[in-house]
């Protein structure tokens, strides 16, 4: 059996069940009731899955008269490891951009930088959809909504310091 | 009766009544497009607005907001995988793909089609229900709540992949769902379960964020990857033609679209259970349809039929949360809640007066669901097609958009930075489960079903100790969830039988 993803992906689930139950057990039987029987349950669940694993392989299959395995599943071609980990990483920037700098700031930043350099868009595009970005934001849940965005880290640091 | 039917058709539309509920409508309208900001949290935010209004001015400006919101927060979630409300969430599961695969105008016509067909029927219900709602809400205490979340939970088998092996996936993902509710304080003393320690986490992982992160973060990481629209290679003739198609599978499939709005609306007449639960098990209604094991495959590849159940079934909630909130002022959901406070700011007290005193207004209520969901479906079905163009724009400019909707949709929830690290890992959790081909809806429905059902088990043991068990009602539900489950199975044993005959 190869040890994929989905393997390990099965033992952490089988990890958190048996934290969840091992926790619980300190706690009155009224609170721990819930928890024990879910994890319990989730912990031979896995490992029922994973052995199923062991004998079949990964995909979901399942036996024709003839003994030809069919699947049951329609299996997308996984995406390059590489590539959905650059992807993932812009979602990060964006959230530690927001921490930072704050939402107002870095919308309309995140999005020109994102046009830039990954999109490799042209300036005018760039500017243009940056603004109309900050634009959407501003009115729609600023000015109409009236939703409070926290100041990042930036501005209260220099707010601190009497810079601002 | 009937004099205070057509009543309450002639009271939206007088002139100031049928305007403030275009305002609505028309707010409604938006914030259901934009995620995380639901029905509840517009209504809180407009009640201000309602002190100098009269009640027949005051309840279509808020329920013409409401009820709108459920339709077009659908737009979103088929669109761009972003659920435009909590309860628009089983709607991704076929209407996403279907966009991807270019038949986005096909998925919003046939959302907005069952939509409208939902909100009449949630508001038949709401009509038919009045004389009789009495027995019909006193016949469910906690144990019989318990057991409708059973049967809820009893869906994830039809919303598992096939064979032993989807199964067990589906039964995993909806357990570790579960996991995810338990964090917070027990609902018996008040003992904080998993929460490290963190005040943020005391009231549990909020809905909103863990759904946006679930579905949402990992499409638009695809779409980032692919570099293509999100309709990517797909022919551009389907999506102009798709909306008129759209709204005929919805009569092509009227008995699931009928049969999907009683079960929304019987649902949303439970209080405390709401849309989250209909939409999974009208979900699971769709899936049943199936004729072949071939079909049931399509789901979740987008089939027609995920999209027409839970969108018919998120309308007709609207009009059956309304039955408990006037005739007894238990509010079924946080939505309602807030109207009960409507309510009051107009000096009416929910109760049997609302039936005989002002039902006028109660029937006022019904003509204003009907009415505000007909104007916004038929405005929606004539500029649909222009905005089911979005799914061809390139996905370079479209991706700092879904980010920052993402992001503040996750934010406005409970206006906490924390949400954004919620989002970011269950985003993570999404990636994973949809990279290793684990299911989400079974773990979607987990984790909206876990916290529900131990309070409920909760408020039954402590008020009838082991009895509840024996309950008329307990035992019926039951041996319904028993059939539930195993129904799926037994109808894959059926088609293999038939496939293996053929």
């Amino acid at each position: 059996m190869r040890y994929g993803g989905k393997m390990m992906m099965s033992l952490g689930l089988i990890g958190v069940a048996a934290w969840v139950v091992v926790t619980a057990l300190k706690w009155p039987l009224r609170t721990a009731v819930f928890p024990v029987t879910i994890g319990i349950l989730v912990f031979f669940i896995t490992i029922g899955e994973l052995f199923l694993g062991l004998f079949e392989g990964e995909e979901a299959t399942e036996k024709k008269p003839g003994g030809e395995k069919v699947s049951l599943e329609r299996v997308d071609q996984p995406l390059p490891t590489r590539k959905m980990l650059w992807a993932s990483a812009w979602a990060m920037g964006f959230f530690l951009l927001i921490l930072l700098i704050g939402f107002p700031i870095s919308i309309p930043l995140f999005t020109f930088l994102y046009l830039r350099l990954h999109g490799k868009e042209r300036w005018g595009i760039s500017l243009g959809l940056s603004a109309s970005a900050f634009g959407c934001f501003y009115g729609l849940f600023v000015w109409l909504l009236h939703i409070p965005f926290p100041d990042g880290w930036l501005q209260r640091g220099l707010r601190v310091l009497g810079i601002v | 009766m009937f004099n205070s039917f057509i009543d309450g058709l002639l009271l939206i539309f007088q002139l100031k009544p049928f305007v403030f509920m275009l305002v609505g409508a028309a707010i409604g309208f938006w914030v259901g497009i934009l995620p995380g900001l639901g029905g509840g949290t517009t209504l809180a935010l407009m009640l201000p607005f309602v002190y100098k209004m009269t009640p027949a001015e005051a309840f279509p400006f808020l329920l013409g907001m409401h009820s709108v919101c459920a339709t077009t927060g659908d737009i979103t979630s088929i669109l761009f995988g972003i659920p435009g409300e909590s309860v628009a969430v089983a709607l991704i599961v076929d209407g996403f793909p279907m966009a991807k695969k270019g038949e986005a105008g096909r998925a919003l016509g046939a959302a907005l089609m069952s939509s409208l067909v939902g909100a009449l029927i949630g508001a038949a219900a709401l009509t038919l229900a009045i004389p009789v709602v009495r027995p019909l809400v006193l016949a469910f205490g906690s144990p019989e709540m318990f057991m409708v979340i059973i049967i809820g939970l009893t869906c994830i088998s039809s919303l598992s992949g096939q064979g032993k092996r989807g199964s067990l996936l589906g039964l995993m993902a909806g357990g570790f769902g579960f996991m995810c509710s338990l964090v917070g304080q027990d609902p018996y003393a008040g003992i904080h379960r998993y929460t490290f320690g963190l005040v943020y986490l005391w009231g549990g992982i909020p809905l909103v964020p863990v759904m946006i992160g679930i579905y949402a973060i990992p499409e638009i990481i695809e779409l980032i990857v692919r570099g293509t629209a999100i309709a990517g290679e797909a022919p551009a003739e389907n999506l102009g033609r798709g909306v008129m198609e759209g709204v005929r599978d919805t009569f092509r499939h009227f008995w699931l679209t009928v049969r999907c709005s009683i079960v929304g609306a019987l649902v949303g007449m439970l209080p405390g259970i709401g849309g989250g639960v209909a939409q999974w098990i009208a979900y699971a209604q769709a899936t049943h349809s199936a004729g072949s094991r071939e079909e049931r495959t399509g789901f979740g590849h987008g089939d027609i039929r995920g999209v027409l159940g839970p969108g018919a079934a998120n309308n007709s909630k609207e009009g059956g949360a309304l039955i408990p909130t006037v005739a007894f002022g238990i509010p079924a959901g946080p939505g309602m809640a807030i109207l009960l406070g409507a309510f009051l700011i107009m000096g009416i007290v929910p109760g049997p007066d609302m039936l005989t005193k002002h039902l006028t207004l109660t029937f006022s209520m019904v003509w204003t669901i009907v009415v505000a969901n007909i104007i916004v479906v038929t405005i929606c079905l004539l500029f649909i097609n222009r905005i089911a163009r979005l799914t061809r724009v390139r996905g370079n400019l479209i991706v700092p958009f879904l980010f920052f909707l993402c992001f503040i949709g996750a934010f406005t929830t409970n206006n906490n930075m924390n949400d954004l690290i919620v989002l970011l890992i269950f985003g993570g959790i999404g990636v994973l489960m949809a990279r290793f081909g684990w299911p989400r809806p079974p773990f979607a429905l987990g984790y909206i079903l876990g916290r529900i059902a131990e309070f409920y088990l909760s408020v039954s043991v402590s008020r009838y100790g082991g009895s509840w068990l024996l309950r008329k009602g307990t035992i019926l539900l039951f041996l319904i969830a028993v059939g539930v489950a195993f129904y799926p199975f037994l109808k894959e044993r059926i088609l293999r039988t038939k496939e293996a005959g053929t």
